[in-house]
């Protein structure tokens, strides 16, 4: 459980580094050196004024189970919302009035973000869950050609040891 | 006198207080507010607003169809785009660097592979849009419900009412065209989507109630 900082409610009271008996909090970005932090030692935490500290979990629970209608329900929708976004991103693309792309833009990016969430709420919430490794799994049998195999490898092999470090 | 609450926001406009910083005086009708009223808060028009019953009847949905087995649909293209940039950010909120470069660069692949369209119209996006919001809203919300499936509900919740804020802003702009975004500016939620046309941003996202530093603004190229 490394601790993280977020460096929005970050006030520079510089407690963190009082309290760290390693040094990992002096960094001035949000990452606090996870190869000095001691996992679990909260001090920083519990000595920051601001509440800016957070301890990140190193396991979750599983996803809760979605019912098959209920997904589909969502997927209608967020396709819905994908073609929605293609169209107003070929407007964009193929306007030469600044004020026409600037509205597809905005109609392309709102659009976007609905379907992240609609599909999200599907049972794709934690990239270390079951359902996005095996869907990961699925897009390696018989890829298309040109089809990146090697970035799902290795994203299997990162989520999974993330996963196993935590069971330990 | 009657209220009448905005679908949008939940802003509600009392008759009987009006809203005298924008010249409406208190006791002003619903009927005789004029016709170009926005709504103060989130700049929807006055036509998605609904009249505010004290008890309103909640309508009994019996879906009969339900126990019918659906089989699960595959993910099209755009889908598995939107599903590996959700998961990108998901990465990013653990500090998962790499991986969320990875599913960004997955993300792009996908989308890459989404066919592109012949029309270059704004009322093809509005033609699909009002279906969702005659058709696919009320089955996912029943289904949802039948279900008890609160993550499901909330997701709808928000993108419902964000879909009918640019269902608004699609009518306005097929009446004003470019007009409409003459001078002001044009901003979307970074968490539920919600377009916002104003200068002055609510301090809080309408829809999602996130603080508007995660609203961003939409500039013009």
């Amino acid at each position: 459980m490394p601790a993280v900082r977020n460096i929005r409610l970050c006030t520079k009271d510089c407690m963190c580094l009082y309290v760290c008996p390693t040094g990992a909090t002096d960094t001035e970005n949000s990452i606090i050196d996870v190869s000095k932090c001691i996992k679990g030692c909260r001090k920083c935490v519990d000595a920051c004024p601001s509440g800016a500290i957070s301890l990140l979990p190193d396991e979750y629970p599983p996803q809760q189970s979605k019912s098959e209608n209920v997904v589909n329900a969502l997927r209608t929708l967020a396709k819905s919302k994908v073609e929605q976004e293609s169209l107003a991103t070929d407007i964009a693309k193929l306007s030469d009035d600044a004020v026409t792309r600037q509205f597809a833009e905005a109609i392309a990016k709102s659009n976007r973000l609905m379907a992240e969430d609609l599909i999200r709420e599907s049972g794709y919430m934690l990239p270390q869950s079951d359902e996005v490794r095996s869907l990961l799994e699925s897009m390696t049998q018989n890829p298309p050609k040109n089809f990146p195999v090697e970035k799902v490898e290795t994203l299997l092999k990162q989520l999974n040891s993330i996963h196993k470090a935590s069971s330990k | 006198m009657r209220k009448f609450k905005c679908s949008i926001c939940g802003y509600t406009y009392d008759e009987a207080a009006g809203l005298p910083e924008k010249g409406i005086a208190p006791g002003t009708r619903w009927e005789d507010i004029p016709q170009d009223f926005v709504c103060p808060l989130c700049g929807a028009l006055r036509t998605v607003f609904e009249e505010l019953k004290e008890t309103s009847p909640i309508p009994a949905h019996t879906s009969q169809e339900d126990e019918h087995f659906e089989s699960l649909r595959e993910l099209t293209p755009g889908e598995l785009s939107a599903l590996c940039s959700n998961l990108a950010k998901g990465c990013e909120k653990q500090h998962l660097t790499e991986a969320m470069d990875l599913f960004y660069q997955l993300a792009d692949y996908y989308k890459s592979k989404v066919a592109a369209h012949s029309s270059q119209n704004f009322e093809d996006i509005a033609e699909v849009l009002k279906y969702d919001l005659s058709e696919s809203y009320s089955k996912a919300n029943t289904v949802a419900a039948e279900k008890a499936d609160r993550g499901a509900l909330r997701a709808l919740v928000w993108s419902e009412k964000v879909s009918r804020m640019g269902n608004s802003l699609l009518e306005r702009y097929a009446k004003e065209g470019n007009t409409l975004l003459e001078n002001t500016k044009l901003y979307v939620c970074e968490i539920c989507g919600f377009i916002y046309l104003g200068n002055d941003l609510p301090e809080i996202c309408p829809v999602c109630k996130v603080p508007n530093y995660k609203i961003s603004q939409i500039g013009r190229r």
